[in-house]
């Protein structure tokens, strides 16, 4: 038997152009004996057809149910990779924030590259600490000066002692002298208010002597109280301050290198989230494979429904063929295989509702005792078997 | 702190040790005399057993160095270490005396 598909209109189903088989009957069969038919054959065909017209049916709204359902959540995680690329996109903007802030330090008001600013707390500690060198040379200069000071000031005080001592002498030769020229009767007259003269110098000498003592005495408390002042200055240890620095330095090279390393990381995370940003908008564009998804199911789907049509009309052609007597038994053995491959409660619920309406019976699976509501657990009923 | 000078020539080694301080000054003032006095031309001062130095005794190396420099005579610091290291470098010395190691 050969078959060749030839084009016709379909007039049950009024789906536009469709393919049916034909037979074309070879030239050397056309005068031999007819065929005999068996018709329990085609009644277990019309049976069969039925079940895969449904079937089809079933499978057709199951193909569309999937498209809508990849549609709906393609749509809805692309918003939501949009979402994450813009998110993507400022937290990039905020990181390069911080990184332009991170170089700089404000002081009143004013931005300092942190840099600057290291070099600048480095200069003032150094000029902090060559004052500090700077006062101590000076106090030593004048701790050694005070020293001498002090030596002359002795000196000085030795001197008036000195004077003291001569001062003493002239007076007791000037007495002397008063006595003589007292003896000396008239002659000694001039001589005596010579040496009257002589003494009266030597109490003003001494009372200048004493005089001097008291100003020197003065000067010498002064010099030796500015000595001691001066010593405790002096023998004040500043070294602790002037290595202070070292600890100083140490601490900005810190500060730099643990800027210039939260930097580093920052630039790092501010590129990621570019990437990032970009990587999802390539997600987004890649999610057009639904369009394509939707437009190859339709097809599908189209294409069932026409072999649908096609089957509706041959199963009418066929029935109106055979005798009446005729049995067309229900596929019992296909509907367990099938619904034997069904792993999801939901849709083998719906595919057993469909075949229902045309008023089989399929209680032995005992489909129809499960709820037909979905199962609680949220998002893809997916049940394990 | 106590001080000891070796003469040769032209240079005088003056080796210190123990702590210059503040209350070394009238010592270090006598050093600097003989420092002044001793005919070599270039004073080493050695620091190698000097344990501590206070800021009153950078004064006095300064005054030291000024006096020499005075008489034309070269002031050089040799092998400090330590402290006395940390602070002529904190310092900041070796710009007006020669720092030798």
């Amino acid at each position: 038997m050969v078959f060749a598909w030839s084009r016709r209109k379909a007039e049950t189903v009024g789906h536009g152009q469709m393919l049916v088989p034909v037979r074309c009957e070879p030239e050397v069969v056309r005068d031999a004996e007819p065929p005999t038919i068996d018709y329990q054959l085609l009644g277990q065909w019309i049976g069969f057809a039925d079940l895969q017209r449904h079937t089809m049916e079933v499978l057709r709204s199951e193909i569309e149910r999937t498209s809508e359902l990849v549609e709906d959540s393609t749509l809805d995680l692309s918003r939501r990779f949009r979402e994450l690329a813009e998110t993507a996109r400022e937290q990039s903007h905020r990181v390069d924030e911080i990184v332009a802030m991170a170089r700089f330090v404000e002081i009143d008001g004013i931005k300092v590259p942190l840099d600057e600013l290291v070099t600048n707390m480095q200069q003032i500690i150094g000029e902090m600490i060559a004052n500090i060198v700077n006062l101590s040379k000076k106090a030593m200069s004048m701790v050694y000066l005070l020293d001498d000071v002090q030596k002359d000031v002795t000196e000085l005080e030795k001197s008036i002692t000195d004077i003291d001592g001569i001062n003493r002498q002239t007076n007791f030769l000037a007495l002397n002298a008063t006595i003589e020229a007292s003896r000396a009767g008239e002659a000694g007259r001039t001589f005596a208010v010579v040496a009257n003269e002589v003494r009266t110098l030597s109490k003003t000498t001494s009372a200048l002597a004493q005089r001097m003592r008291d100003k020197i005495t003065a000067v010498v408390k002064g010099v030796r109280q500015g000595h001691d002042i001066l010593r405790t200055i002096a023998n004040t240890d500043m070294s602790p301050q002037m290595l202070a620095k070292e600890r100083v330095d140490k601490t900005m090279d810190s500060l730099v290198d643990q800027t210039n390393h939260f930097q580093t990381v920052l630039e790092g995370t501010a590129a990621s989230s570019d990437e990032l940003s970009t990587v999802i908008g390539r997600m987004v564009t890649g999610m057009q494979f639904q369009d394509l998804t939707k437009q190859r199911l339709e097809h599908v789907a189209d294409s069932m429904t026409v072999m649908s049509g096609g089957l509706e009309d041959l199963v009418a052609r066929t029935r109106a063929a055979i005798p009446d007597h005729i049995e067309i038994p229900f596929p019992q053995e296909w509907i367990d295989q099938l619904l034997g491959r069904y792993t999801l409660t939901e849709m083998r619920q719906r595919f057993v509702r469909r075949l229902l309406l045309e008023g089989t019976a399929l209680d032995e699976h005992g489909i129809l005792d499960v709820s037909t509501e979905p199962t609680q657990s949220s998002g893809g009923d997916v049940e394990l078997f | 702190m106590d001080y000891a000078i070796d003469i040769k020539e032209q240079e005088a080694l003056v080796r210190l040790t123990g702590r210059l301080t503040f209350n070394d000054h009238a010592k270090l003032r006598a050093l600097i005399k003989e420092m002044l006095q001793n005919a070599a031309k270039r004073q080493i001062l050695d620091l190698a057993n000097l344990e501590f130095v206070d800021s009153a005794g950078i004064g006095m190396l300064l005054i030291a160095r000024e006096e020499l420099s005075n008489l034309d005579k070269q002031f050089i610091l040799r092998k400090a270490g330590g402290q006395v290291k940390r602070v002529l470098t904190v310092a900041q010395l070796g710009k007006l005396i020669t720092i030798e190691e």
